[in-house]
């Protein structure tokens, strides 16, 4: 009998052939060694293919492997900021023994030109809308920096994802400062990009008022009052305005520093925000995820792809998430209309405080974890808060002692500054918030990243010593107004960090103590470090 | 706001019940889940989430696509799951869910292509010449298995497709020829060419 051919064969190991006909080629393979050892073959490839599909292709790899690969990556952007810094180091010199072009050097903030024109831009910036929102940054900045660290802790800890967009940040910040790329700079009380125009770089703005209804091929980095988009924006949108609306379109990402961003029109990637408000309206499409730390999140329209938030008050869903909907904060409330196409964890304070609508969609797990607020009280019983305490004084204390001992001049001189009072404190409100912006500001060129990132450390040091120098000046008043001995001013540290600390406990009141002190502490230091860069003049 | 919260009918989730239900057998949570029982219908997500988009990754050409369609065939579950009756093995029955969204992706990006371009003259037997490879089983013992995923990844649709569902989901020809509207005869004809171009692949691939 004439063998079978290999799709028959094929067919039979799959148990697709008609009965008879089974029969039939089983009665062959008993004759037919050829037929019997391609039926084998057969058989084997069959196994092997669903075998090596079952085993699932590497990018579906559980969520576990993936998650320790994200953990890892907060290292890559750490690495990625070294390298930022050396190479910033390196360019320094470089730029240090090259002559800058002269028509960028008003980028260079070393020569005289580049510094006065930086700080034109700067003091440009405040004067229009700057020092509008200047005092709501006051009151917010401190809390949202807060808020941040808690945040960044979170999203550290729990699903790590500032990989690409610190990577796409420092990217873009370098990309802006690049000496060959283009970039134009409009300044005025309005300014607007009409319909007919097309801005073929990135644009930087700062005005009261900004209007974007034409085209901007590059990026877009505004600081204003308030941020209309209605046209489009090809590149990446840098925002640092009160209000940000974008009802046109961006095609890269938003990294929002505003006061609110509300997104009505279309976005190509995503939201990296700190706003006190955040809204993605029903007609808003983001085109991947959105990451925030905001006071209220609104999400009604649709975000492709996951959200991760942290929230000071509510988070509101009524649209459509594509993947995770990963939030921290006070309130949740899901809608009817809500869809989450993926899992759903919360950490809320309370339960009570989760709203999920029956009609709202949820394809993924629903995992809710109250965080229990830790009582006031309740600390106080437990040794190992006055443990901690302790260390926090003696920690404090050592740092004070090795102020004086180190810079005893300058630990003395901001001690008395810290008297004057409501100088230091307006001062110190205005170093506290200004301080981020300016670090801003001074990164967007290139040779300010370096400098910028030295800044950063200085500027948490000196809110850690504020509390020293304020504790020290209160000590001073307490016990001996005329201490000049470094046992005096120690002594006097000590009870005045004491009292600061048990004030610091009295509910509502202790937190605005601690906020008084760091910025009377920051102003007295901004202010001595002012006067100690002056020329001594001898009367 | 409030009168939004008020609107929504609300339900409260239950602490702890995540914890339970890992322990439950499949009849029970998708007894549950047929109630509409939110966290059941979260535990078969948690159970079945890898198995979907595996099938998802290999019928769609990107991860982003696989993705969405994942989020979607657990999204539609809430409802489809009055229609599962119990006469299949539910994994069988959601990975069939799954393949049908897929191809339902496919056919929508079909208004420029086909998904499954016609069998020619209803080529139901095809002799294989003899040039051709002769069957995986050799081939692949050598072969790694990374190395047959990525090949199956990168067959063309209408071969892939097929042979997806065959080996992956384990649906019968017939089963196959339903999803795609193909005589099982034609899909007899494509999973044996998909096996046959992997064959060439895999040879010309390590040589």
């Amino acid at each position: 009998m004439e063998c079978y051919s290999e799709q028959i064969c094929a067919i039979f190991v799959d148990d697709e052939l008609p009965l008879d006909e089974a029969g039939r080629l089983r009665d062959h393979l008993a004759t037919c060694r050829r037929c019997r050892e391609l039926v084998d073959e057969l058989r084997i490839e069959s196994r092997v293919l669903s075998e090596s599909l079952r085993e699932l292709p590497e990018e579906a790899a559980s969520p576990d492997v993936f998650s320790a690969w994200r953990m890892s990556s907060a290292w890559g952007d750490l690495a990625a900021m070294a390298a930022v810094l050396a190479l910033g180091s390196i360019v320094l010199v470089v730029i240090d023994e090259l002559k800058v072009p002269q028509a960028l050097e008003w980028f260079n903030p070393f020569s005289l030109n580049g510094l006065t024109n930086l700080m034109f831009n700067v003091s440009d910036y405040f004067a229009h809308g700057g020092t509008a929102m200047l005092t709501e940054y006051a009151a917010v900045v401190g809390g949202l920096f807060l808020l941040s660290l808690l945040g960044g802790a979170l999203l550290l800890g729990r699903r790590p994802r500032l990989r690409q967009p610190g990577l796409r940040l420092l990217i873009m910040l370098l990309a802006l400062s690049l000496p060959s790329f283009a970039l134009e700079r409009r300044h005025g009380d309005f300014v607007t990009v009409p319909a007919s125009e097309t801005v073929d770089d990135t644009l930087a703005v700062a005005g009261n008022t900004v209007r974007i209804e034409g085209v901007i091929n590059g990026d877009l980095l505004v600081f204003g009052g308030t941020v209309e988009v209605r046209g489009s924006v090809k590149g990446d949108l840098l925002s640092f305005a009160k209000r940000t609306v974008v009802s046109g379109s961006v095609e890269g990402s938003i990294y929002d520093f505003s006061q609110s961003l509300d997104l009505d029109g279309q976005l190509g990637h995503s939201i990296y925000g700190f706003a006190q408000s955040l809204r993605v309206n029903e007609r808003g499409h983001v085109g991947e995820g959105v990451v925030a730390a905001a006071g209220d999140v609104n999400v009604e329209g649709e975000v492709k792809r996951s959200v991760d938030i942290v929230t000071s008050s509510n988070a509101d869903v009524s649209g459509t998430i594509g993947r995770d909907l990963t939030m921290a904060g006070v309130n949740l409330t899901l809608t009817n209309t809500a869809r989450v196409g993926g899992n759903l964890s919360a950490r809320v304070h309370q339960l009570k405080e989760v709203h999920i609508a029956e009609g709202a969609t949820i394809a993924g797990k629903r995992d809710i974890q109250v965080q229990e607020r830790k009582s006031r009280f309740s600390q106080f019983t437990r040794s190992r808060f006055y443990f901690h305490q302790a260390i926090w004084l003696a920690a404090a204390m050592l740092v004070g002692w090795l102020g004086l001992v180190l810079f005893p001049g300058f630990f003395r001189a901001t001690t008395q500054a810290v008297g004057s009072g409501w100088l230091s404190l307006g001062l110190g409100v205005g170093v506290l918030a200004g301080a981020p912006v300016a670090m801003v500001v001074i990164a967007i060129t290139l040779v300010g990243i370096p400098i910028s990132l030295m800044l950063f450390p200085v500027y948490l040091t000196a809110i850690y010593l504020a509390k020293v120098w304020v504790g020290a000046f209160l000590g001073q008043i307490l016990v001996r107004p005329a201490g000049a001995t470094k046992g005096d001013w120690l002594l006097g540290l000590l009870i005045g960090l004491l009292l600061l600390t048990i004030v610091g406990f009295i509910p509502y009141l202790g937190g605005l103590v601690r906020l008084g002190v760091v910025c009377l502490g920051l102003g007295a230091f901004a202010g001595q470090l002012y006067r100690a860069s002056r020329p001594v003049v001898t009367a | 706001m409030n009168a939004k919260r008020n609107m929504a009918k609300e339900t409260q989730p239950r602490k702890g019940e995540t914890r339970q239900m890992e322990g439950l057998d499949l009849e029970s949570v998708l007894e549950r889940a047929r109630g509409h029982d939110a966290e059941a219908l979260g535990e078969i997500h948690h159970r079945y989430v890898r198995r979907v988009l595996g099938l998802c990754r290999y019928m769609l050409d990107s991860r982003e696509s696989a993705e969405d369609a994942t989020s979607e065939v657990f999204l539609k579950l809430q409802r489809s799951i009055d229609s599962y009756d119990g006469s299949i093995p539910f994994p069988r029955w959601l990975l069939r869910v799954a393949g049908n969204q897929c191809i339902d992706v496919l056919r929508r990006r079909r208004r420029e292509r086909q998904v499954i371009v016609e069998v020619e003259d209803g080529a139901a037997v095809i002799e294989a010449t003899s040039s051709e490879p002769s069957p995986l089983g050799t081939v692949i013992r050598m072969a790694e298995k990374a190395q047959l995923q990525t090949a199956i990844g990168r067959l063309p649709e209408n071969y892939r497709v097929p042979l997806v569902l065959r080996y992956y989901s384990e649906l019968s020809y017939d089963e196959i020829g339903q999803q795609l509207d193909l005589h099982r005869n034609h899909v007899a004809a494509l999973i044996f060419r998909a096996k046959q171009e992997l064959r060439r692949r895999l040879v010309h691939g390590s040589k």
